[in-house]
């Protein structure tokens, strides 16, 4: 109040009068500062326990940061965070949009919705996984209990980071008396939030004991329980690499806020490029793109080769067709002029006995008034 | 024990993200700057005519 330039309230926008009530909403600027402060207080204790893994009581400081001041936008941002890595993805969401709402320019919020967008895959895939995930619970609900196990295998393949998805495929197991591998679901709840408390209620349910959480809880092998295929195990691996628990505590002190972003922000970008890649659902499409490029093979290199070899072969029976018939032409050629050649002669011929119509000397006067048998005397007697 | 049915009562399906409009708008919750100045007003309001609900005086 020092100064000359005139104190704006922060909830309204209006000048704060002399008494330090708002000229508009009438609050007290003492109470919005005491209500902004106890936000932070809260918004801090939220983050260590992101920091450590306690998801759920993260998500429960914060919510309590944002009863006292709903425009914290590192409140909403860090919530919009914590949903997306428990995967809900809509949660997310709608925490960052209210946080751009309330702050358009510097906001990281910004940044993570426009990653969102630009790969429009990524919001296909989050919108299968929740209209999976309330198909599971519907079949659950209808009894239908395999299903809805098949249903959340799918996918939990899908985005192994979804806390909901497997809350509920460990309950589908004891229900089923299978109480080992819910313990193994719920060992993959524990390890994404370390004191989810549905979680740790179901193991002390089933005989489990803190210690035995705790132990289940730190154990850092990720052994294949055949929960989920090797892809999961791989991306699991790879994401704990890259996990908020791999901070170094002196960069932590340096920035912490924005460290812890940065890295919130290079899981986002990794899990894009590995973990949203359901290998196996895209196995029709290889196959379809076998039978195409088999197609074009068979189309480009294996029945042109064998249309060139049918080819050939015309053409030698072609050829020696052709040669038959030139020889037999010429055999035909030949006898038409040894027939032409004959017709000569005997026309020739013809002519030359026309000529001479009774070449031989006349008898028939010897033979005039004999009888045959004289004739035949005649002959002996020669 | 776990009861099946009641465990399954505790889980309530998610928005999809053609609902996430209706996430956002349910989103917007009160904080206490809303209750103050919701109380206030009531209080401005009860002060026009009628007695204040919390000194009961007039005015």
């Amino acid at each position: 109040m020092s100064s000359n330039k005139p104190v704006v309230c922060p909830v309204c926008g209006a000048q704060i009068r002399k008494n330090g009530y708002c000229s508009f909403c009438y609050m007290h600027i003492d109470i919005i500062k005491k209500a902004y402060n106890t936000s932070n207080y809260y918004y801090n204790i939220g983050y260590d326990k992101a920091v450590a893994r306690d998801l759920s009581g993260a998500i429960e400081s914060l919510n309590m940061s944002l009863r006292y001041n709903k425009k914290n936008v590192m409140t909403r941002n860090l919530l919009g965070l914590i949903y997306y890595e428990m995967g809900e993805i809509v949660m997310a969401l709608s925490h960052w949009v209210m946080s751009v709402n309330y702050k358009s320019s510097g906001n990281l919020a910004t940044k993570y919705l426009k990653e969102l967008r630009s790969n429009p895959t990524t919001l296909a895939v989050v919108d299968q996984i929740a209209v999976k995930y309330n198909m599971a619970l519907n079949y659950a609900k209808r009894d239908d209990m395999d299903l809805a196990i098949i249903q959340l295998k799918n996918l939990l393949s899908t985005n192994g980071h979804f806390v909901k998805g497997y809350l509920l495929l460990a309950l589908l197991y004891i229900n089923f008396g299978n109480y080992e591998k819910a313990r193994v679901t719920l060992r993959r709840v524990l390890k994404i939030d370390k004191a989810n408390p549905l979680a740790i209620h179901y193991l002390h349910e089933m005989g489990n004991t803190d210690t035995d959480i705790i132990q289940m809880r730190d154990d850092e092998s990720v052994e294949d329980d055949g929960l989920l295929d090797e892809e999961y195990i791989e991306e699991n691996t790879f994401r704990r690499n890259t996990s908020l628990m791999d901070e170094d505590p002196a960069d932590k002190k340096s920035n912490p806020i924005k460290d812890f972003y940065e890295k919130c922000k290079n899981t986002l970008l990794k899990k894009k490029v590995v973990g949203d890649i359901g290998f196996a659902k895209y196995s029709g499409v290889y196959v379809l793109v076998g039978m195409v490029l088999g197609a074009m093979i068979l189309g480009f290199v294996l029945l042109p080769a064998q249309r060139k070899s049918l080819r050939t072969e015309n053409e030698k029976i072609i050829k020696t067709y052709s040669e038959e018939i030139a020889v037999k032409e010429t055999t035909i050629t030949s006898l038409d002029a040894q027939v032409s050649d004959l017709n000569r002669q005997i026309a020739r011929l013809e002519a030359n006995n026309s000529d001479d119509v009774n070449p031989l000397p006349d008898y028939s006067y010897i033979t005039n008034g004999m009888t045959d048998e004289d004739i035949q005397n005649m002959i002996d007697n020669e | 024990m776990i009861n099946f049915e009641e465990e399954l009562k505790r889980f309530q399906p998610i928005p999809e993200v053609n609902q996430a409009e209706e996430a956002i708008y349910n989103n917007d919750l009160k904080d206490i700057s809303d209750i103050v100045m919701v109380v206030t007003a009531e209080m401005k309001n009860s002060a026009m005519g009628t007695t204040n609900p919390v000194t009961g005086r007039i005015g």
